[in-house]
């Protein structure tokens, strides 16, 4: 601690803060332009100039310079007054004050600090630059007249999401913020730049003339896309969110959000909603009221459940609370049959962490991850799937040096960092690499045993797992895998990632234990800062696997369910916030499924295809229409808050678990989120204690930051074995979309606007494909066709096509292997 | 052609260079041999002891420097040569390489062993090609004779010198900006604190110093810091220096000197008079970026402390003269030209600042301007003293500031008359 004097004033801070962030503690305020929390120190405008008796002679940056002991600081006088004075007046010679139109009016720094140092009238004028307008893209607008030169757009895109877009061009006066080539902005579209630029210079289009700042309401809440969780704060103009807003202090993210969080909300308004039940009369879809849509439900499940049953599928999408309430409609209804999200995509790897770890969720919180000295990423790069979780390891990799490896089948944005370091498997053989790493480390006694159970057996299971068979296997030269296995093993906090979700089903088990084997080997359960992240797809991924939203004993799980279905010996499927016949492995099944079974219930918010071929459709909220809370990746416990009204007579999942609750004779009457809440915390193991009204802007993280685990016992798991055919599809993510309902918002649309199958250069040139040429891909007799996109990520013989489009068929091949052996053609 | 010893030009010949067999014939690679032998705490206190001080402006003592260098600890950590010379009327370093490439190489093996930096740069400003090709040469002779590479000497300290072209920008030679040109970033400056003794080339502990001054410093080995201290003309001052002259002068030679020999020695001995039979108006004592100096000042010893006494700065050496018809507003706009130019953009006042002030001397110097521009001027010069983020507004500000102070009545007559009053 630092004891310092500003404006006469005694402050005791931290030896690290700055002069800035001492009188920010201390509640003086010191104007800045291009001081940003987030970002490393910077020190160009000159706006936050103050008096340090120590250093006479010169005006001091607070925004740079750290305290000292005893430091003298003074924060305004006449002459400091004059120099931000000047620098204001510079700045609005050249800068073109659009006020009237533009955007930013209401919330612009340059506006702001001008008005509070009544800039005006200006005693220098000159020429206005008139550089040309970037709008090549749907999502942002640049105006290079209005910037001030703060950099704090490629700091952020240089510093945060290491996509690196823009870079000061020129010299002196001249100098310019520009893309490569000073085209036209062509990235991630995360809109970090967005939210960060103090001025009009960089806004976000889908809002523009949309409203003034003050006229928005503004609800803080969490992001309905992935288990990441972060706090989006909805700007919401006449009932409509109009903009996710900027908010770097609330939450847990620092502001930051990807292109679905940011720029994902418009499926929420779209005209395609659901407004009103559906039920099937003469083999269509009719609106009707809640009424008949209701009494058809019960009658049909009453019927259903007097016959071969009742199967409930829900996707997590929905709150802790509506979860608990589909549990108990389930007990209600009398039927074991539950499961959510496909059960295969959480399913093996929680098994595999219960057994090894105890278990079934992320050790440790995000945050932590930042100050890691090695982090292990397996299978996904974390871009794709939880792409805010992946900035804060370019931060860790960026500003702290740490080592990261990435074990994954195709190229990502991870392996660009700087020494990081991708050990790039054919497909399906994670496993054996994991393996491979465990063996070293036993070998070479530089695991952790101590405790351990479990460690002889697994040592003679790996005899046939040396780095040298598995480097034979997959491609990865051994010496690669031992040497990550010691930077693993020799790191003070590390951190081992991995993702799971609808499309990465194969050796899901085998993953998790085998990632789990690893993290035991090098003492990260437990060990203060490291952890085990197991990161599920949707935003109440792991509220789904905490409140146990899984079939009963002797009960169908999901793909049973459908199997059943399929089979004629199930009776009615209740299908919530999914839509299977897109999104879930082998499309054939779940078209008999759907088919054949007698009584299907959709509740969605759109009409998705699965949702057309309903008997009842019910239709339900969006995220930001409701209350309740998310649980994500790390075991944050999030507040969801209603930001909007319902379309037309959509219901709340909530509501509508409640009605039925009733009409199966199980009053509920809970009298809202709260409530439930608190039943949750009675009956769900680590939510003990947790007050709904207590859980505020950073959340709760149950379990706390490090999560005790139970045991500590390592399993041997089989690896994969290659697909030998010349070519192999594989399936996952696209950084720009989330399951299926980002195909419905204009955002992540604007950038992956349909599907596609990428493949390298050289399968490129072999196959004589273009870009756009459609492919042929065919496996188990099935054909479908896609535009080819080509890059160099993918390795040889290698192709990848992301799920999320129904459109694309792609679950017609894709069956839930880890690669599809397929024969392409143009 | 003088009677001062000549140290680091005593092998310059005219349109020649010396490589190792002449270098060594004069003691070269002595003051290495004797380094090595010494601990590197030895020769970082001889240094110290010596008096030398910083040749790349600033004059920052180089020894007290090297004391804010980690140089015990382990591991990477580096030694960086300011070859950016890139300041008008300042062009000494050019000619110690074209002349003696060896000179530097031999100062960075001395200076890389006190400070354990087994890498060391030669950062060189890129329209330098010959200069870069001479000490690539010297590189590899060097290598060849076993001083430098891998234990040298037989002293178990290895240590390699790399030659980087910049692409060149005056904003290159200050320190931060060079760190980060070398490693391939845009050439702005960085924030200090930290200092690059911290964190600085590729995040390690790295220093960087001018040509001149590690030229400097086997001869300071090789002969002693009292020696070199006993160079100097002047009491504090130590060693000689290399001053290029430039400007309306009879010759304007590059030659080696004692610190402390006085300007009228320089300008009269050195540069045989100022031209055309007239009289000297000023001179900037030390690089563009250094106050005026005016004729009444020319018995001043060229020595740090003197000059600053004096009102201006040391600067590198290099004395611009300009001649009794020369209009100093104009010449003034012309240095603020470069610096305007020059500016990275990083900072307000210096991006947007200097262009404003060569905007109203262009006013004055057309006749345009008002007594409350010269106000402006006035304020705008305290705006951006001391509130710029590197020293490059700071040094621009030096010869305006002196323009107003020693030839305020010639600023003011532009206004009354509305012209220049040096031009008909
Ligand atoms: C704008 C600017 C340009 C500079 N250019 C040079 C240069 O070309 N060569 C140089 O040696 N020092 C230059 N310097 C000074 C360096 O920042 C640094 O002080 C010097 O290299 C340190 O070496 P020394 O202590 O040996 O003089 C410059 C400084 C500034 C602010
Ligand atoms: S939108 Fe994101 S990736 Fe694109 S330039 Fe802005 S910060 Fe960079
Ligand atoms: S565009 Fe905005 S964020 Fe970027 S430098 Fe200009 S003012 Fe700053
Ligand atoms: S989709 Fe995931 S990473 Fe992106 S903003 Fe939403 S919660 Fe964050
Ligand atoms: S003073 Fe000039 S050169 Fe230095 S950082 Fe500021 S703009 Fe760049
Ligand atoms: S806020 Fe400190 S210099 Fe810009």
């Amino acid at each position: 601690m630092v004891n310092l004097t500003i404006d006469g004033k005694q402050v005791t801070v931290s030896k690290a803060a700055t002069i800035y962030e001492a009188a920010l503690e201390a509640g003086i305020h010191i104007p800045v332009l291009c001081y940003a929390k987030k970002l490393l120190p910077y020190g160009a405008c000159r706006v936050c100039l103050v008096e340090v008796e120590q250093m006479k002679g010169r005006l001091i940056p607070s925004c740079t310079t750290p305290v000292t002991q005893g430091m003298v600081v003074t924060t305004t006088s006449a002459e400091i007054n004059k120099v931000r004075k000047t620098v204001l007046e510079f700045l609005l010679v050249n800068h073109v004050v659009e006020c009237p139109v533009c955007d930013k009016g209401g919330e612009c720094d340059l506006q702001d600090l001008t008005f509070e140092h009544e800039v005006y009238p200006n005693r220098f004028t000159g020429e206005k630059f008139a550089l040309p307008t970037d709008e090549v893209n749907p999502l942002i607008e640049r105006n290079m007249n209005r910037c001030v030169l703060c950099g704090k757009c490629a700091r952020v895109c240089d510093e945060i999401v290491a996509f690196g877009s823009y870079s000061f061009i020129n010299r002196g006066f001249e100098s310019k913020i520009a893309t490569a080539f000073d085209r036209g902005l062509n990235c991630e579209f995360c809109g970090q730049c967005v939210s960060m630029c103090p001025v009009g210079a960089i806004l976000p289009r889908p809002f523009k003339f949309k409203a003034r700042p003050w006229q928005l309401k503004e609800v803080d809440s969490v992001c309905g896309y992935c288990g990441n969780g972060c706090t989006v704060t909805l700007g919401v103009l006449k009932d409509k969110v109009e903009t996710i807003r900027f908010n770097d202090k609330t939450g847990v993210n620092d502001g930051n959000l990807c292109i679905r969080g940011r720029f994902g909300y418009s499926y929420v308004n779209s005209e395609d909603r659901l407004t009103k039940p559906l039920v099937r009369k003469d083999g269509k879809l009719v609106q009707t009221d809640w009424k008949e849509a209701l009494d058809t439900v019960v009658s049909g499940f009453a019927k259903a459940r007097a016959e071969k049953g009742v199967g409930i599928v829900t996707g997590a999408r929905l709150t802790n609370e509506e979860l608990f309430l589909l549990k108990n409609l389930a007990k209600a209804m009398g039927t074991g049959n539950l499961d959510h999200s496909g059960g295969e995509s959480y399913k093996g790897v929680t098994e595999g962490l219960f057994e090894t770890l105890g278990v079934t969720a992320s050790t440790a919180t995000f945050p932590q991850v930042e100050e890691c000295d090695t982090i292990l990423s397996i299978r996904s790069d974390f871009y794709e799937t939880h792409p805010v979780f992946g900035m804060v390891v370019n931060q860790a990799v960026k500003r702290h040096d740490a080592h990261l490896i990435v074990i994954a089948d195709k190229r990502g944005k991870f392996g660009k960092l700087p020494h990081a370091e991708t050990l790039l498997a054919k497909p399906g053989l994670e496993v054996n690499i994991l393996n491979a790493m465990a063996q070293s480390l036993l070998a070479d006694g530089l695991a952790i045993t101590d405790g351990v159970e479990g460690v002889v057996e697994l040592q003679a299971a790996l005899a046939d797992y040396t780095p040298e068979l598995v480097a034979a296997q997959t491609g990865v030269p051994a010496a690669a895998i031992r040497a990550a296995a010691q930077q693993l093993a020799k790191a003070k906090k590390s951190a081992i990632l991995l993702a799971y979700g609808l499309p990465y089903t194969a050796h899901s088990r085998e993953l998790g234990i085998a990632a789990a084997n690893l993290a035991i080997l090098t003492g990260i359960p437990g060990r203060e800062g490291s952890g085990l992240y197991l990161c599920g797809e949707k935003a109440n991924s792991q509220g789904a696997i905490d409140l146990q939203i899984v079939p009963g004993k002797e009960a169908l799980d999901s793909q049973s369910m459908f199997q059943a279905a399929a089979a004629g010996t199930l009776s009615a499927l209740y299908i919530v916030g999914e839509d299977p016949l897109t999104s879930y492995p082998d499309r054939k099944k779940i078209e008999t499924a759907l088919d054949k079974v007698p009584f299907l219930v959709v509740q969605d918010i759109f009409l998705s295809p699965t949702a057309q071929q309903a008997d009842v459709v019910l239709p339900a909220a969006s995220f930001a229409e409701k209350d309740g809370t998310f649980t994500n990746a790390e075991r944050r416990l999030q507040r969801v808050r209603q930001g909007i009204p319902l379309p037309g007579e959509a219901k709340t999942d909530y509501a509508i678990f409640e009605l039925l609750a009733g009409r199966f004779g199980k009053q509920v009457s809970f009298t809202g989120p709260e409530a439930v809440f608190s039943q949750i915390a009675a009956s769900t193991p680590g939510y003990g204690g947790i007050e709904y009204g207590a859980i505020g802007p950073q959340g709760v993280v149950w379990g706390g930051d490090l999560l005790a685990v139970k045991r500590r016992k390592v399993v041997a798991v089989a690896g994969g074995k290659p697909v030998e055919t010349p070519y192999q599809l594989i399936t996952g993510s696209s950084l720009y979309h989330n399951g299926t309902v980002s195909t419905r918002a204009t955002g992540p649309l604007a950038v992956i606007p349909s599907p596609f199958v990428e493949l390298g250069r050289e399968d490129a040139s072999t196959l004589q494909v273009k870009e756009g040429d459609l492919l042929t891909l065919r496996a188990n007799g099935v054909e479908i066709k896609l535009a080819a996109k080509i890059d160099t990520r993918m390795p040889k013989g290698v192709l990848f096509a992301p799920y999320h489009f129904s459109s694309a068929g792609l679950n017609r091949i894709f069956t839930g292997q880890a690669a599809v052996p397929v024969e392409v053609s143009k | 052609m003088t009677d001062t010893p000549q140290v680091l030009f005593k092998n310059r010949r005219p349109g020649e260079t010396a490589f190792l067999a002449e270098y060594q014939r004069s003691g070269g690679y002595e003051g290495l041999r004797k380094a090595v032998k010494m601990t590197p705490a030895e020769v970082r206190e001889t240094v110290k002891e010596s008096g030398l001080r910083g040749r790349g402006g600033a004059g920052f003592p180089t020894g007290l420097k090297w004391t804010f260098f980690p140089a015990d600890q382990l591991g990477e950590k580096y030694l960086v040569c300011n070859g950016d010379e890139m300041e008008p009327g300042t062009y000494k370093d050019r000619e110690l390489l074209l002349a003696d490439p060896h000179q530097l190489i031999e100062g960075m093996l001395v200076a890389a062993y006190a400070l354990q930096t087994p890498v060391a740069y030669v950062f060189i400003r890129y329209a330098y090609e010959r200069c870069a090709q001479n000490l690539e040469r010297a590189i590899a002779e060097a290598r060849q004779a076993g001083f430098l590479g891998r234990d040298i000497l037989g002293s178990g300290f290895a240590c390699e010198i790399f030659v980087h072209r910049s692409a060149g920008r005056y904003i290159c030679g200050e320190e931060t900006a060079l760190l980060n040109a070398l490693e391939g970033l845009r050439a702005n400056p960085r924030s200090k604190p930290p200092f690059p003794a911290v964190r600085g080339l590729f995040g390690k502990p790295t220093t960087v110093n001018n040509v001149e001054t590690l030229a400097n410093v086997q001869h300071i080995i090789a002969h002693g810091a009292d020696w070199f201290r006993g160079l100097a003309r002047t009491e504090s001052g130590a060693g000689t220096k290399l001053y290029g002259l430039s400007g309306h002068l009879n010759q304007t030679p590059c030659l080696e000197a004692p610190i402390g020999i006085t300007l009228r020695e320089l300008i009269q001995e050195h540069g045989g008079g100022v031209w055309q039979g007239r009289k000297m108006k000023a001179c900037l004592p030390g690089g563009a970026s250094t106050p005026f100096m005016t004729a009444g000042q020319l018995d001043v010893p060229m020595d740090f402390d003197t000059i600053e006494k004096a009102g201006s700065r040391f600067g590198t050496g290099g004395v611009t003269v300009f001649d009794e018809t020369t209009c100093m507003v104009e010449a003034t706009l012309n240095l603020n030209n470069f610096f305007a130019r020059e500016s990275c953009g990083w900072c307000t006042p210096c991006r947007d600042g200097l262009p404003f002030v060569s905007w109203l001397l262009r006013q004055i110097e057309t006749g345009k301007a008002t007594m409350d521009d010269l106000q402006t001027l006035r304020d705008q010069l305290r705006n951006i003293t001391g509130t710029s983020f590197c020293a490059l507004a700071q040094g621009a500000v030096g010869p305006i500031e002196s323009l107003l102070r020693l030839f305020g009545d010639e600023v003011e007559d532009h206004i009354k008359r509305g012209r220049c009053p040096l031009k008909s």
